[in-house]
């Protein structure tokens, strides 16, 4: 632990073999960030097992305690300094920490959410034909109307290989947040999980329901914002303010935290009729299969040597189109 | 009732702690910007001091009361009047059907002023507030800003409005407007030495930085910082730039994100989730100042605070946002 005046690591608990050394870091005065090791990684089996230790802490109901804010690699919790002090609440971090000692034992219950997509929708292709007239019409990533293009050459595949890695992947929603009913949803199969730069500068609109990868991360909008994921289609409504249609009945959010999304592809009419049944007419059928993801049966499929060798004949490629693409 | 006969510049219904336990659905907790002058206003009507007021930020509201109520005005000086006349700040008055109540601009110091009705404003609350969340669309008043021909409707006050009207604040209470605003500040989670140098947190810590114009209620933008503030040559798996790392949830309201070489102070609306890093936290207490600064003429400055005096700061404000300020 460091001494000097910025010091802000308040405590810190050991790496064991499940689970990275934890940083307790100081926040100000109402949040405290809890860190899983040093490093930047982004592997979803400290996604996994972060969820697990979330779960056990926000089962304890802990005084004072507002809210948790799970990312990749970090919690944050939120409290009322006046009700708990930061080191009762980095105490109940611990003893959850404790309470479970491998990452063997964590079963998360996952909901399956299916999800219709329409790739190349005309929305998506308003929303980057608005961005090429107003913000930068020399923008090398919306050839032909559209992202997919350069996604599939930032990747080293063809535009069809690419939206193949996207339905073939289950994607897991590691926690939510940025913008109301945001989820950030990563890739299950390392074979699929295509990496992408952001828009450079963002955009000013995005329609509502288009998909968007950034990083190797996907975005489902939620409502029409701006934006720097690139764009490669459309799905239905994933969150409702007014809260009307009975999915929404306690929140206008769908996801929750480790559910698990899976595409497949229907065409716009398809989707664009889904949007009446959903806002207007409220009478669609939502399509979720209850489940759960075992970290163990998970890591051992992820790190045998079929997937493994998989990915890496994507990084491969992805290393050969890195080289060809063109940087934004 | 209140017909809103101009909306000024920008004019939203807020309360105050705001729409709290949703950053994980990405919804900001919003709320008045200055906290204290909404509280102090709803204190003088009899409100309880977190009930939802009007929020008006640069000026130029015009509306007409269609009945009887007892309204407090507070925060920075716009020079209020009902029907023309001049009327006091800081304390409780009483305005009758027909009444025209209208601001003009912003004077030297402060950058909004608030206006609570006693009764509260009558909107329905949205996850548990009234709060209007402006970068998002919604909340307040339909989630978005007052316009003309809109209708405030107003809940029943806690007392008579004769035993309300007149009432004053004890002699200190108000808080001073400046220019140069000092913000203490808890630095985290994201400092040196391994985000940023030692030297880079001195310098943000001493300098004085004005408050770019392209601020607004999401985020208050300060000058950049030179590249000898980064303690790493890039973020690794984060991103290119030091300033990357891997998205993780932002301490809002109150934290500071250092977006490529700029810092930004995260408020109200902010983002709740995001990819750069963060050098240091607004105490709570002092969340109220960073409303009344001015974007494009006022400045910041940090100065470093400890979690104990942070905690003690919040105690104080709610102490003085009680009818224990009243005269």
């Amino acid at each position: 632990m460091s001494q000097g005046k910025f010091n802000v690591i308040l405590d810190t608990m050991a790496e064991t073999p499940s689970r990275l050394e934890v940083l307790f870091r100081q926040a100000g005065d109402g949040f405290l960030q809890v860190e899983y090791g040093r490093e930047q990684r982004a592997l979803l089996q400290d996604s996994f097992r972060m969820l697990a230790v979330n779960d056990i802490i926000m089962g304890k109901e802990v005084k004072g305690l507002i809210e948790t804010v799970p990312g990749i690699r970090t919690n944050l919790l939120h409290f009322d300094p006046e009700q708990i002090g930061v080191e009762a609440l980095i105490d109940v971090v611990k003893e959850a920490e404790d309470s479970l000692p491998s990452i063997d034992e964590v079963v998360l219950p996952s909901r399956l959410i299916h999800l219709p997509i329409a790739f190349e929708d005309s929305e998506t292709k308003k929303s980057v034909a608005r961005y090429l007239k107003e913000v930068r019409p020399d923008a090398p990533n919306c050839a032909d109307g559209y992202n997919l293009e350069y996604m599939a050459m930032c990747n080293g595949l063809t535009v069809d290989e690419c939206k193949q890695a996207v339905l073939k992947t289950d994607w897991f929603d590691s926690g939510g947040g940025f913008w109301p009913g945001g989820a950030f949803l990563w890739p299950m199969d390392p074979r699929y999980a295509i990496v992408v730069p952001k828009y450079n500068p963002p955009r000013t609109w995005t329609p509502e329901g288009a998909v968007g990868i950034g990083g190797p991360c996907v975005f489902t909008y939620t409502t029409p914002t701006g934006g720097g994921y690139q764009l490669f289609g459309r799905t239905i409504p994933v969150f409702q303010f007014s809260c009307k249609h009975p999915m929404f009945a306690d929140g206008p959010f769908l996801y929750r935290n480790a559910d698990r999304v899976r595409f497949h592809e229907v065409s716009e009419k398809e989707v664009v009729e889904i949007y009446g049944h959903v806002h207007d007419k409220t009478d669609y059928t939502y399509e979720i299969d209850e489940g759960e993801i075992k970290a163990k049966e998970y890591l051992e499929w992820f790190n045998s040597e079929e997937v493994q060798k998989g990915a890496a004949e994507l990084k491969a490629k992805q290393a050969e189109g890195t080289k060809k693409a063109p940087r934004l | 009732m209140l017909k809103i006969i101009n909306g000024g510049i920008e004019t939203l219904v807020e309360d105050w702690p705001g729409r709290l336990g949703y950053l994980g659905k990405g919804m900001s907790a919003s709320g008045a910007f200055d906290n204290v002058s909404l509280g102090l206003a709803n204190v003088l009507v009899g409100n309880p001091s977190g009930e939802a007021g009007l929020e008006i930020t640069g000026g130029f509201f015009e509306a007409e009361f269609t009945d009887d109520h007892v309204i407090a005005i507070t925060g920075t000086d716009m020079q209020p009047t009902i029907n023309g006349q001049a009327v006091p700040m800081y304390e409780s008055i009483k305005v009758g059907a027909g009444d025209k109540f209208k601001v003009l601009h912003i004077g030297p110091v402060g950058f909004r002023c608030y206006v609570a009705v006693a009764g509260g404003v009558d909107v329905p609350a949205y996850l548990g507030s009234k709060s209007t969340c402006i970068f998002g669309a919604y909340g307040g008043f339909d989630g978005r800003p007052l316009t003309p021909g809109d209708e405030v409707v107003f809940g029943a006050p806690s007392a008579d409005l004769n035993a309300l009207a007149g009432r004053k604040l004890a002699e200190g209470v108000v808080p001073e407007l400046t220019n140069q605003w000092v913000l203490r500040a808890i630095p985290g989670p994201n400092t040196s030495p391994d985000y940023a140098t030692e030297q880079g947190m001195e310098l943000l810590f001493s300098r004085v930085s004005k408050i770019q114009h392209t601020s607004n209620r999401s985020a208050y933008r300060l000058e950049e910082l030179p590249a000898e503030f980064f303690a790493r040559t890039d973020g690794g798996v984060g991103g290119s730039h030091p300033s990357n790392i891997i998205d993780h949830a932002y301490a809002i309201r109150g934290a500071l994100n250092i977006c490529g070489n700029t810092p930004i102070l995260l408020v109200a609306d902010g983002p709740t989730l995001g990819g750069y890093m963060c050098a240091l936290n607004v105490i709570n207490a002092d969340l109220w100042k960073v409303g009344q600064g001015a974007p494009g003429r006022d400045y910041i400055q940090f100065q470093l605070s400890s979690q104990d005096e942070a905690i003690a700061e919040r105690a104080a404000q709610k102490k003085l946002l009680s009818e224990a300020s009243l005269a």
